[in-house]
């Protein structure tokens, strides 16, 4: 193990103001009430179509819900999605990816295999089957975005496990004495999951993307959900005449997923720093 | 050539392996396949009488074992048969060949603009000063995370409904796939211009880059002619996986743009359990899917000389 | 050192240009107007939404598209009589048992086979002892007994049981007459692409996903006594496309890709109205967009618990706000306000009145409350399950009058849940068992009170009703509308017709919402579009392009 301090890395204001949105975001995802007091399902069809405003900042629906409201109740769905399903794909890659890797063999190319068959299957069409057969559902959502992602991940954890094994550094904790679970828990995972860190973070930005598409299409979450792709979908029959509706909640998810991916790589390149 | 033979046949397992997944899939799906028939032939969503139920259960074969509707299928597979739709009443291969094409413009082609768009932002961009490379990195990072379907939204309302240069509802002709084009490859293009950012980075710091340069290279020329070859690698790998996402997208843009393609054909036949056109179109996609990897790894060998040898 | 591209500035002066001069352009442009000229031959761009899986069937969409191809031997004009098509005359028996009508002469299918007697009598064999179209069966199949050529252009059509409705269900698109020659030699998937009728067009091409192309027949000799003119179409092509997208298919019709476009979204009809000479705003009679309520399991199956849900939400006020005014609310469960014979007392039966739903949940035992709000009994919520089909059934604008009226339901202590069921869902029969729904809102479409019959007649074990969703059976209903079905007396048919709905009201096992609606907006460029009576068939055979 490296005895070297970590070198401090100078932080950048875009990584501030990266990380600022995100922690306000996972406010909104865990404790909505304390940024908003309304309820994301408070219908008043008399003040439909509303422009933003200051009692409305975002602006109202078509059935006269605040807008804003609804986008900070749907942040719990929307990220518990993105998380969830990249919880599932990166257990899942992981589990095939490292036994793939260090057992070799026959399990190897089997793995392999099962892993070009899945890489095969579109991600929507995995997601359309599961949600024809499952019913539209936030698990449905979860697992079908999961399973869609994880065939990437697999090859990747694959070939970092490959790669770290076949380095000396792996031999030389062998010949320390160090048991086969311990080499594998605090040698091989961390240096093989380091490089993949911003992939990770990416593919939670991407996650929560993919989620809402499904919703988009109308098999995520049904109504009425105010799940960012769901918000999207109901307001893009108003584009014209209510852009609010169509734009807002989709700036939101770009501003969310580009924060997430920031962090990673500044996260990455830290732990980089620190490896070093 | 030799090391092609185990790769063919193991792709002729993934093709095998996917469709038999989508046919046992779809079996798991809720409802009986003649009451789905009869209600989308009538506009209902009820149940019928059992007379009404058998006869389409006879017509179309329901009533045999299983196994034997399995095998069945297998067989007609290694024909070229994929059976017949369970709701147009045409062989699947022309429900599929139909509108297939344009869904290959569309992926196709939104890949080659990704992949411009990604190089021309690159090399314009990348270590040129002190803003552009921010600038440029974050213009990749902002296209990566938009939402296709957001971007499709906006440039059909842009450009085809407040200022009418593209044509509403497209169809297939030149001019109706510009906007499905780029609301594929701009997202695209984003993924593509980090990967290609991060490689072009480590390349120019290459010795062989110095000595270019000693020698009197223009930057341009050094960037175009030497540095791209190497950056590229990684971004063509990414492209096989691009493809494949590729598809899901197509799905989404020809929603928006109501542009046929098999994501639309796939879409309606997994809401009307068409199981031969479902399991027809995975065939097809994985096919599709196994001949891009080929070509991936023949584009690295094009790229990188030493590759060739091996 | 770099250096800026000459071309580069070019370039950006030349984009600029391009963009100004679009702008401009769209400026210049508005809905083209028309001062009157007819344009001779032309092409028509018509914007539908689904896209069926045939040209003909059971489904209102393939009545709606079949209708360019296929005649019908009677159409129903706008006051709801019935009115000559391929049958220039008809008479009916005293005893109302048997259907004389004399065909137009020298009609011949697109397909040379003469459309004479012996064809129509093979099409009513078809459509009641094959699947050939499940609702032209279901309408006549009770009454109809057999169809007799009695010479080339004399048919009997004989019922065994009088059945004045006949008339008024065979105007629908579902009767159209194919060729016997193409039903008996061509394959099923020919007919179903392209099939051979006597119609103002024939199918030139299907192309999946995008559009169907028809192509005027120039030899069409049957035109309905309700045709704007005498003669085969003024266009030379129609061009049907499947448009899904709200926003895309009104944005077509804005910037002049269609002519025509179907099912304008509500929120652009006020902008449609303005903007375009020809709106039509048709509902369609029938069984309107109502709730079935299910009256055999589950909470619904106490009749003060469906009484007080009619009254605890302001059904009225959330169909008026969530469509924009533009669809009307309909508070009569089984007919719609369009239809003949409708009973308007029944659409009155339960206003919107908290007071009262309570009263009557309290009558009815529900007097208990969970810490939600939620009233129960028995330690039973008083949980209702609604299932309904989104997208099929309800565009997103009535998903969320449906949201509203949840809330408002909570108010009085129902906890209503919100099933929006895929169409995958919805067509494999997922949703048609008593234990998988209490309330399912749906519709059917028909020109005549005897819809009462087809919804509402009971289920039984020997002939089940798969169309009656409440699973109410009741006897005197049954009656009531069986001897409407078959009294002689227009009047006395009337009163009998009323009087059923009238019961199905009192006993709310159905409870009402909004109509189905047809709108439809045209370009100002095109002259004489309409809409028939009996479906809200789109005609295309009088239209005409003018500059």
């Amino acid at each position: 193990m490296s005895t070297i301090a970590p070198t401090s890395v100078a932080v950048r204001p875009g990584t501030v103001v990266a990380g600022a949105f995100v922690a306000l975001v996972v406010v909104a995802a865990v404790a909505p009430q304390l940024l908003t007091s309304g309820t994301p399902t408070q219908i008043d069809l008399r003040n439909a179509l509303a422009t933003p405003s200051w009692s409305h900042p975002f602006g109202t629906d078509e059935a006269g819900r605040d807008l804003l409201t609804r986008v900070i109740h749907g942040t719990g769905l929307s990220l518990g999605i993105g998380l969830g399903a990249t919880g599932v794909s990166m257990a899942l890659a992981i589990v095939l990816g490292a036994v793939a890797a260090l057992v070799g063999g026959v399990v190897d190319t089997v793995v392999t295999r099962i892993l070009e068959v899945t890489f095969a299957f579109p991600s929507l069409l995995a997601a359309l089957l599961i949600v024809a057969v499952y019913g539209p559902s936030v698990t449905t959502s979860i697992v079908a975005v999961g399973i869609g992602s994880m065939p990437g991940y697999a090859r990747m954890v694959r070939g970092q496990v490959l790669a770290v094994k076949q380095s000396g550094y792996i031999e030389s904790a062998h010949a320390l004495g160090h048991s086969p679970w311990t080499v594998f828990r605090r040698h091989l995972l961390p240096n093989a999951m380091r490089p993949l860190v911003a992939v990770v973070t990416l593919g939670i930005g991407q996650s929560i993307v993919w989620a809402s598409s499904l919703a988009f299409l109308g098999l995520g979450v049904p109504p009425p959900s105010p799940e960012w792709g769901a918000l999207l979908d109901a307001g893009r029959n108003y584009i014209t005449t209510s852009w609010w509706l169509a734009i807002l909640p989709g700036l939101v998810i770009v501003a969310f997923a580009i924060a997430v991916t920031a962090l990673g790589r500044s996260l990455q390149q830290r732990l980089e720093g620190a490896a070093r | 050539m030799r090391a092609a033979l185990p790769k063919l046949a193991s792709a002729v397992l993934v093709l095998v392996v996917a469709a038999s997944i989508t046919f046992f899939v779809q079996l798991l799906l809720p409802g009986d396949r003649a009451t789905v028939i009869l209600n989308l032939q009538n506009g209902r969503d009820q149940e019928w009488p059992a007379a009404e139920v058998a006869a389409v259960n006879t017509r179309f074969g329901f009533d045999r074992p299983l196994a034997v509707q399995y095998l069945d299928y297998l067989a007609g597979l290694f024909r070229g048969d994929l059976g017949d739709s369970y709701t147009e009443f045409r062989p699947v291969t022309e429900v599929i060949g139909a509108q297939l094409w344009p869904s290959v413009v569309l992926t196709v082609g939104a890949l080659i603009v990704a992949w411009v768009i990604a190089v021309t932002v690159t090399v314009l961009t990348v270590r040129r000063g002190r803003f552009l490379p921010g600038l440029g990195s974050s213009f990749e990072a902002f296209t990566a995370s938009l939402p296709h379907y957001w971007v499709g939204m906006l440039l059909l309302v842009a450009f085809a409904v407040q200022i009418p240069i593209f044509p509403v509802i497209g169809g297939d002709g030149l001019a109706g796939t510009v906007l499905p084009v780029l609301t594929l490859a701009i997202p695209l293009s984003g993924f593509l211009g980090q990967v290609l950012r991060d490689e072009f980075d480590k390349v120019l710091d290459q010795p062989f880059i110095t000595t270019a340069r000693t020698r009197g290279m223009g930057d341009t020329a050094v960037r175009l002619r030497h540095a791209l070859r190497h950056a590229v690698l990684p971004g063509i790998t990414l492209s096989g996986w691009a493809l494949g996402a590729l598809v899901s997208g197509s799905v989404i843009a020809e929603n928006i743009y109501g542009r046929p393609g098999i994501g639309q054909v796939l879409v309606s036949a997994v809401n009307n359990r068409d199981v031969p056109t479902v399991a027809g179109i995975v065939l097809v996609v994985a096919a599709i899917y196994v001949i891009a990897n080929l070509l991936v790894d023949l584009a690295y060998a094009v790229v990188d000389p030493r590759l060739r040898t091996s | 050192m770099t250096r800026t591209s000459p071309f580069r500035r070019a370039g950006v002066v030349g984009i600029g240009l391009a963009l100004a001069g679009s702008v401009l352009a769209a400026c210049a442009g508005g809905p083209a107007g028309g001062s009157g000229t007819r344009v001779e031959g032309g092409t028509i761009t018509y914007a539908h939404v689904q896209e069926p899986p045939c040209i003909f069937g059971g489904w209102i969409q393939q009545a709606y598209i079949s209708r360019q191809v296929l005649d019908g031997l009677v159409t129903q004009d706008t006051d709801g009589s019935i009115k000559p098509w391929l049958a220039t005359s008809w008479t009916a028996s005293p005893d109302g048992l048997t259907y004389t009508f004399a065909l137009k002469d020298g009609v011949t299918f697109t397909d040379g086979t003469p459309l004479d007697a012996a064809a129509v009598a093979f099409n009513f064999d078809q459509w009641v002892t094959t699947q050939l179209n499940g609702t032209a069966k279901v309408s006549i199949d009770p009454y109809y007994r057999a169809a007799e050529a009695i010479d080339a252009t004399h048919v009997a059509i004989h019922l065994n049981a009088p059945y004045p409705q006949f008339l008024t269900l065979v105007s629908q698109g579902y009767f159209g007459i194919q060729s016997p020659t193409a039903l008996r030699t061509r394959t099923a998937a020919e007919n179903c692409e392209k099939p051979i009728g006597s119609g103002a067009f024939v199918v030139d091409q299907w192309r999946k996903g995008q559009e169907v192309v028809f192509k005027k027949n120039p030899n069409y000799t049957s035109w309905p006594a309700t045709a704007k003119h005498e003669g085969p179409a003024y266009v030379d092509e129609l061009r049907w496309k499947f448009v899904p997208d709200a926003l895309s298919r009104y944005a077509s019709l804005t910037t002049g890709q269609s002519d025509v476009v179907y099912e304008i979204p509500t929120v652009n009809w006020k902008d449609a109205q303005a903007k375009f000479a020809t709106t039509i705003r048709y509902i369609t009679p029938g069984k309107p967009v109502s709730f079935f309520i299910n009256t055999v399991r589950g909470v619904f199956t106490d009749k003060l618990v469906r009484q007080a849900f009619a009254h605890g939400a302001d059904r009225r006020g959330a169909v008026e706000a969530g469509f924009h005014g533009v669809i009307p609310y309909e508070g009569n469960p089984s007919v719609s306000q369009s239809t003949p014979d409708y009973n308007s007392a029944a659409a009155d039966a339960y206003p919107f009145d908290p007071a009262k739903a309570n009263a009557l949940l309290d009558q009815a035992g529900w007097t208990a409350r969970n810490p939600d709000g939620v009233r129960t009994k028995d330690g039973q919520p008083l949980a209702v399950k609604l299932v309904y089909g989104a997208g099929s059934i309800f565009t997103s604008e009535g998903a969320t009058v449906l949201q509203a009226l949840q809330e408002q339901w909570k108010q009085v202590g129902f906890a209503v849940t919100l099933v929006p069921a895929t169409r995958a869902e919805l067509t494999s029969g997922q949703y048609s068992d008593p234990s998988t729904y209490d309330a399912l809102p749906s519709y059917w479409t028909s020109p005549s009170p005897a819809i009462l019959w087809i919804v509402w007649r009971p289920s039984t074990p020997e002939k089940p009703n798969g169309n009656n969703r409440s699973f109410y059976n009741n006897p005197q209903l049954s009656q009531v509308i069986q001897d409407a079905n078959t009294s002689t007396d227009p009047e006395r048919a009337s009163q009998l017709y009323q009087q059923a709905q009238q019961i199905i009201s009192d006993d709310a096992a159905g409870i009402g919402l909004y109509t189905q609606n047809t709108l439809v907006a045209a370009s100002n460029g095109l002259k004489d579009f309409w809409l028939e009576q009996s479906q809200g068939e789109p005609v295309f055979s009088d239209a005409y392009l003018v500059k």
